[in-house]
């Protein structure tokens, strides 16, 4: 369980807090959607969560963060890394090592995780993210979408609670983010880990989170399921966050009439109900 | 194709050496280059490290290494050529001249540092950094951080290069002519990205800091490594060659 209550922070050189009272609760095992225009506070959040802030930006935090019982505030770093997995945005610079397998075994060697525990785990993450043939290889050598899931298996190897990441398809082309969310989603449901996204891509976090939370200039808009949250097409366009395209046109059919059903997610949930529309 | 200073996967005998083993007899080597002025056991010295080179199959590094050395000892064997004059006198010059002497002093310098460089250099190609590092801290028992440190230094290089070219290509792609002119040119072109350069630096190897802590960097201990690096036959040979080689550097240049 995560619990923000009234989270507030400003970065020590800012002139106005970036995130402005904050209350959610993630329960356990949801898979979390954090998406909104540049500069809502996405990131920001997602640092408050895996403990960088305040431990790593210093600044002015006000309410409380508490994971899976832990108030970030009072637990140092390296404690709350043991439940919290972190993928930062740029994964080049997440990489400490040449080798893909030294780059899972990294974090299980500095968590004093038994010898006879590390290779089982390693080829369990390198096979959960779908890349056990690429466990000798150069991590420079690999493309976008490859390092991507290298970053991801490296932390799933540690077995978090909770899973952290920013726009972890940020550089990678339509199928691979879709092959990344699907690899997730399915970890997250095998394991019963919490998994918290921060993804400009909101037709994927559509289809794959269970809750979707909208961020708009430090403050939460919308937090609820996705279909209920993209019922709001017009106010979320305003703000600068674009619906899928087959959620927007569903809405068009619903505003002239011909659709009263929830807002869709994806273009098979809008063939479904075109099927019946037309029918 | 591999950048500057990575590693180059492979499984010839200097790949498997022990790291620490590798590191230690590549010092010996510099060190038995520095300890002899003799022309010819420092070229034999040269041709020894092309042919360790070779073994590895890294010849085309290897030689844009030495390029690289050659270049900078050349700006060290021209002050040694126009301030030691000694020998047959060659050219004349105001303060003094131009001798064999002084010719075979800068020869003498350029054939040590590209001889001393390349074993050096040759380390990081056929060894992974993240090896260097456990070993060192395993073996050695250097403190993890400084140990981390290093090799992040290292690994980082190739990285800002990218980013340096990176930005000159945006820069040629708007029209500055880094491809036209000589070095001053191209020099003072580039000290103004040096500026970008740093701020993107900073970012990343902050970035990078973060991602170590999140995973339990402070935690590390010399026995946290999963890898164990025993020294084998080969390393004892490597260490014991070198320092020979160191010995006979010394006697060499108290002999001749």
């Amino acid at each position: 369980m995560i619990e923000l209550n009234n989270f507030t922070f400003q970065y020590r050189e800012g002139v106005s807090p970036v995130v402005s009272d904050i209350s959610l609760t993630i329960p356990d095992g949801v898979f979390v959607g954090i998406t909104g225009a540049a500069g809502s506070g996405k990131s920001t959040l997602t640092y408050a969560l895996n403990g960088i802030v305040p431990h790593c930006y210093p600044g002015d935090f006000y309410g409380s963060v508490v994971v899976e019982g832990l108030d970030t505030c009072e637990v140092v770093l390296t404690d709350l890394s043991r439940l919290v997995g972190s993928v930062c945005q740029d994964v080049d610079s997440q990489f400490v090592c040449e080798l893909v397998e030294d780059e899972v075994l990294y974090g299980l060697e500095n968590f004093g995780v038994p010898r006879d525990q590390m290779e089982r785990r390693v080829a369990q993450a390198l096979a959960d993210m779908g890349i056990t043939e690429l466990r000798d290889r150069v991590i420079s050598s690999l493309s976008g979408g490859q390092k991507q899931k290298v970053a991801i298996a490296s932390i799933l190897a540690m077995q978090p609670r909770v899973l952290v990441l920013d726009e972890p398809t940020a550089e990678l082309d339509p199928a691979s983010s879709t092959n990344v969310f699907e690899l997730l989603a399915a970890y997250a449901r095998e394991h019963g880990t919490t998994v918290v996204v921060v993804e400009q891509k909101i037709a994927l976090l559509s289809q794959f989170a269970d809750l979707l939370v909208i961020m708009d200039e430090g403050r939460i808009r919308f937090a609820d399921a996705p279909a209920v949250v993209l019922e709001h097409a017009d106010e979320l366009k305003r703000i600068g966050v674009n619906c899928p395209r087959s959620t927007t046109l569903m809405n068009r059919l619903r505003a002239a009439g011909a659709y009263s059903g929830p807002a869709v997610r994806n273009v098979q949930e809008a063939c479904e109900v075109l099927k019946e529309v037309i029918a | 194709m591999s950048a500057f200073l990575e590693y180059v996967p492979g499984a010839s005998p200097l790949h498997r050496m022990n790291p620490v083993a590798k590191l230690g007899a590549a010092a010996l080597f510099a060190i038995a280059c520095f300890c002899s002025s003799n022309l010819v056991f420092l070229a034999v010295l040269l041709v020894a490290a092309f042919t360790l080179a070779a073994s590895c199959g890294m010849v085309r590094q290897t030689l844009g290494l030495a390029k690289a050395v050659f270049a900078f000892s050349l700006i060290l064997a021209l002050v040694q050529v126009l301030t030691t004059p000694s020998g047959a006198v060659l050219v004349v010059l105001p303060w003094g001249y131009i001798g064999t002497g002084g010719l075979l002093a800068a020869l003498t310098t350029v054939v040590r540092l590209v001889a001393a460089a390349i074993p050096l250099f040759l380390v990081f190609y056929v060894t992974k950094m993240n090896d260097i590092t456990n070993a060192v801290v395993k073996v050695l028992h250097v403190p993890y951080k400084y140990a981390f440190t290093f090799t992040s230094t290292i690994h980082f290089i190739p990285v800002f290069m990218n980013d340096m070219a990176g930005i000159m290509e945006a820069q040629t792609a708007r029209g500055v002519e880094f491809d036209a002119g000589g070095i001053v040119k191209k020099v003072r072109l580039m000290v103004p990205l040096c500026v970008p350069l740093l701020v993107s630096s900073v970012r990343k190897t902050n970035s990078a800091a973060i991602a170590a802590e999140v995973r339990g960097f402070n935690l590390r201990t010399p026995t946290s490594g999963y890898k164990e690096y025993p020294f084998t036959p080969l390393d004892i040979i490597a260490l014991l060659g070198t320092a020979l080689l160191v010995a006979l550097a010394i006697t060499l240049s108290m002999v001749l």
